[in-house]
């Protein structure tokens, strides 16, 4: 960082480089957690007089939505971290195959969470095409869709987002990589050590930073879940959803204390991730 | 930095401050708008060259295709375009038209919604439907004032607030090469469930039809409709529903999955059953099941269930919201969709299926001849049969309390 | 070598199956009149769920899903561009504070904008299309945002200074230089905007006041019901087969810019 980059010139014109971004983003956020806040207080009410009161905030039972939500996303992103990083290695690594596995990552990330939903529906049911292709009973399917453990809802999550990761990824990875690692396989790199000095620190920034972006977008979605999960305990958003959408109108300020709260998580989320991305960047 | 730190304060504070003058306080009259009172010359007038923008359910191809292709062609030559905008869910009309109704806006995007039960209840309490214009419409003549199904609607009083649209029937529907015997009261498919371990579920509150079957079984388990007040009280609740979680409860282990889960809508359950997996689904659509057994969704022997001690019925309705700017040509499709041709083209099995809201003794001789004239269908019996018995719908206040006890006494249990 | 070799060739195929998959049952659906189980493969084939999406409005559909998706991702990827150049450059003031703040639209799940912002953007009269642009405008800046300036922290900034101690103004280094190099995440972070116009259900729902009926709105309707499942199946493929035409379009883009 130069004397000069700290410039009074040189920082107003970066300002103004980021400010039409800035200004609509703090515009919306700011309109829409000042809405629902003021509606989760109570003081926007549907019908009747505004009223402080904490009620939607005692009323909601949000401890067990808040661990289920932040598990299922934690799976999730954890497994399409995997996957994604091991796609944009084949997908930059230069073989003639790999154009197609490119391809059809990019297949993958166009199709809506509500079609990926019904797709993961269609296959991993009790009497779905992957019981079917393989042969199993119904009877004899694991509970893959609707079950204990949420799998049809994680790995529509993890199939989507691994694809999503494997894009960023190979972004940052497909200019430079290449010639690293030559020059690594020249100095006598083995192939770990110019995967583990050369491509995993190239690769670690977007990958975080697409991680966290999957983290909090599998929290605060609703449709997947609702589709492919369980009526109780319910996540986050079906547990906002449903308030909202409730016949009792005095249910839509729990609901607004539930999207607050989902808010909330993702913000810490993407506070922690910022924080590694910092100090990734400082280890380099 | 802290000239940064300032700046986004002052942004986050001017895009803040608007926002509770915007929204704070404003909280919109309860009471419902009434519509003026005028003649039907002077509406039909007003209403041309409106476009009537009908928000419904999506999900039925017949619906959508009957619309579309009978109705709207109707209408353009009353000079109304009646364009359909499908929703996932009829839940989704009715929160924009609270939002519209909160904004104060009057020219919304909403003009007629197909609604009833907790939705129209929902709008109902935030004063979100125009009222006191059903007497207008001269095609009301052909129903019958009295109709309890047509007065009230879950138990919250129609007062003119919507125009009746269809009659449908819960149905319990079973296929009857897997189940050659049915049995013919509801305790008896409860006991059939449980000699048949993994063949019966339901799906969970607070989907539509899983929230029909609890009421169903409600009034089962306390001996008849007759024992449960229509009017939710929380004696009345605390009283009658123990017996109820019970019976769900002790039936859970002999359900699909052994009870550890529930399909979570309708669709969910009528998948399980066109796979084989369970072989009762349940409907309260049943205008549905002809189409569904036609394009080879469900079995050729798919059949309805008829109960001795008959099932809940309920009618769906047109209704207009108090933020619609075109409400006389929402009140001419309203009107239109319960004259007696578009009744009788709408009861075809082949268009659409949907029981009339007509009674028939009121209608001219052509006409009543033209409903008499409708095909049988092998797998729906007739509304006479179908109804038989019917039982009344528990008001909309029952809903809520009695899908939340589901969740916490049998669901997490 | 051998081994390694298959090994690649194993974890290559293994990571095609986990992509394609998941589509094989919708692909034969879009192809099936009739499908009931335990049958592996669909009993009849035809044009059902095709006649039955066009009979839905799946073509008009498909121009507005378009027209919403260019118009996000013509006004997020500039923004996003500048916001990236701005945040790699080391000139900003608290640059973490203002790559969070750009973020932000992530944390805010979509039915948190259902709440409040709906009545809101009505109060203020805001037309139903400008609300939504805006909205979608502002879900996709962190997308963008991310991508630029990914890209621009890879981007060697030494290219930059040879061509302007060789002489070339600024706006000629940001035209020669700057941008056959960065196009390939141009590309990638318009698609991904275009993506969020294109697919989103719904705040287009609620802030479209129905009067935009976009794809995803008519797969939302259709998946609702049973028996769909061809039409549902035709109407996701043609949510998907357009992007990847784009894709196919991005990537030579890409391979151009390499040559």
């Amino acid at each position: 960082m130069t004397a000069a980059g700290r410039s009074g010139a040189g920082s107003r014109r970066a300002t103004l480089l980021v400010l039409p971004a800035v200004v609509p983003v703090v515009v919306v956020v700011g309109a829409a957690l000042t809405s629902a806040v003021l509606l989760s207080l109570g003081l926007t009410p549907l019908v009747g007089r505004p009223e402080l009161s904490l009620d939607a905030w005692r009323a909601t039972e949000l401890g067990t939505s808040i661990r289920l939500s932040l598990a299922i996303a934690a799976g999730a992103t954890a497994v399409a971290t995997v996957v994604g990083l091991c796609l944009a290695l084949a997908v930059t690594a230069g073989a003639r195959r790999s154009r197609l596995l490119a391809t059809l990552s990019s297949l993958t990330i166009p199709v809506p969470h509500l079609v990926g939903a019904a797709a993961m529906g269609l296959l991993l049911a009790d009497a779905g095409f992957l019981p079917r292709l393989l042969g199993i009973a119904p009877a004899d399917w694991p509970a893959l869709v609707g079950g204990r453990w949420w799998i049809a809802v994680g790995a529509e999550y993890a199939w989507k987002e691994s694809a999503f990761i494997a894009l960023v990824v190979a972004g940052a990875l497909s200019s430079r990589v290449a010639s690293y690692t030559e020059t690594a396989a020249l100095l006598g790199a083995g192939r770990w050590a110019r995967f583990r000095h050369v491509t995993l620190p190239l690769a670690a920034p977007a990958l975080a930073a697409s991680a966290a972006v999957s983290f909090v977008y599998t929290l605060g979605s609703y449709e997947v879940a609702a589709l492919l999960g369980r009526p109780a305990p319910e996540p986050l958003p079906v547990l906002a959803v449903r308030l909202f959408t409730s016949i009792d109108l005095a249910a839509r300020p729990q609901a607004a204390a539930v999207a607050v709260t989902t808010s909330a998580l993702g913000l810490v989320a993407v506070l922690v991730a910022l924080r590694s991305l910092r100090r990734l960047a400082a280890e380099q | 930095m802290t000239v940064l730190h300032r700046w986004y304060g002052r942004a986050l504070v001017a895009a803040c401050a608007p926002v509770v003058v915007l929204t704070g306080c404003a909280a919109p009259d309860a009471a419902a708008p009434v519509a003026e009172d005028r003649s039907w010359d002077d509406v039909l007038a007003e209403a041309d060259g409106q476009t009537v923008d009908l928000w419904m359910y999506g999900g039925d191809v017949q619906g959508n295709a009957y619309v579309d292709d009978v109705l709207a062609p109707a209408a353009v030559e009353l000079g109304v375009t009646l364009r359909r905008v499908p929703i996932a869910d009829t839940g989704d009309a009715v929160n924009r038209v609270l939002s519209e109704r909160q904004a104060g806006v009057t020219e919304g995007e909403v003009d007629l919604v197909w609604v009833n039960g907790d939705n129209f209840a929902t709008g109902r309490q935030a004063g979100a439907w125009l009222c006191d214009w059903t007497s207008m419409l001269p095609a009301m003549a052909g129903t019958d004032p009295d109709d309890p199904l047509l007065t009230s609607d879950f138990g919250t009083p129609v007062d003119g607030c919507e125009a009746p649209w269809h009659k449908a029937q819960f149905s319990l529907v079973y296929d009857a090469a897997r189940v050659p015997d049915p049995p013919t009261t509801l305790a008896g498919v409860l006991d059939w469930a449980e000699a048949n371990p993994g063949r019966f579920t339901y799906p969970a509150p607070p989907d539509f039809t899983g929230s029909a079957f609890l009421r169903q079984v409600l009034y089962s388990v306390s001996g008849g409709v007759d024992e449960v007040p229509l009017e939710h009280s929380a004696e009345a609740y605390d009283e009658l529903s123990p017996a109820l979680y019970d019976r769900l409860a002790e039936l859970a282990p002999a359900l699909w999955r052994g009870g550890d889960t529930y399909p979570q809508t309708q669709q969910e359950l009528d998948r399980l059953f066109a796979d084989g997996q369970v072989d009762m689904t349940m409907t309260y659509g049943p205008a549905t099941l002809d189409d569904l057994v036609a394009d080879g969704t469900f079995p050729e022997t798919t059949r309805v269930l008829t109960l001795e001690e008959g099932t809940l019925g309920n009618a769906s309705f047109l209704a207009i919201p108090s933020t619609s700017g075109d409400q006389a040509g929402a009140m001419v499709v309203a009107d239109l969709a319960l004259s007696p041709e578009q009744q009788l083209a709408k009861a075809r099995p082949e268009v659409w299926g949907q029981f009339t809201v007509l009674d028939l003794d009121r209608l001219d001789d052509d006409a009543r001849a033209g409903f008499e004239a409708l095909p049988e269908s092998p797998v729906v019996p007739s509304y006479e049969e179908l109804s038989a018995g019917a039982d009344p719908e528990l008001s909309a206040d029952w809903v809520t309390p009695l899908d939340d006890g589901w969740r916490r006494e049998v669901a997490a249990g | 070598m051998l081994v390694s070799r298959l090994g690649s060739r194993l974890g290559r195929g293994a990571l095609a199956v986990w992509l394609v998959l998941p589509l094989v049952p919708l692909l034969l659906w879009a192809a099936a009149d009739r499908w009931s189980a335990p049958a592996l493969l669909p009993q009849a084939w035809g044009t059902t769920g095709l006649a039955e999406a066009r009979a839905a409005g799946a073509g008009p559909a498909a121009v507005r899903s378009a027209v919403l998706g260019t118009a996000v991702a013509l006004l997020a990827t500039p923004l996003g561009a500048l916001a990236g150049r701005a945040l790699t450059s080391g000139a900003l003031r608290a640059p973490g504070l203002v790559f969070g703040v750009l973020l932000s639209p992530l944390v805010l799940p979509p039915f948190a904008v259902a709440l409040g912002l709906d009545v809101l953007l009505l109060r203020l009269r805001v037309p139903a299309e400008v609300g939504l642009v805006l909205l979608l405008t502002v879900a996709a800046i962190p997308y963008t945002t991310v991508v630029m300036r990914a890209a621009y922290a890879a981007h060697d900034r030494h290219h930059d200074e040879e061509a302007r101690l060789l002489g070339a103004s600024a706006w000629r280094v940001v035209r020669s230089v700057q941008l056959p190099l960065l196009a390939p995440a141009i590309a990638g972070a318009a698609f991904l905007a275009f993506l969020v116009g294109w697919s989103d259900y719904v705040v287009t729902l609620l802030v479209g006041g129905g009067r935009l009926v976009t794809l995803p709105l008519l797969v939302g309707a259709a998946a609702s019901a049973t028996g769909n499942d061809a039409q549902v199946a035709v109407l996701a493929l043609s949510a998907v087969l357009p992007p990847v035409a784009l894709l196919v379009v991005i990537g030579s883009i890409g391979r151009r810019a390499r040559r």
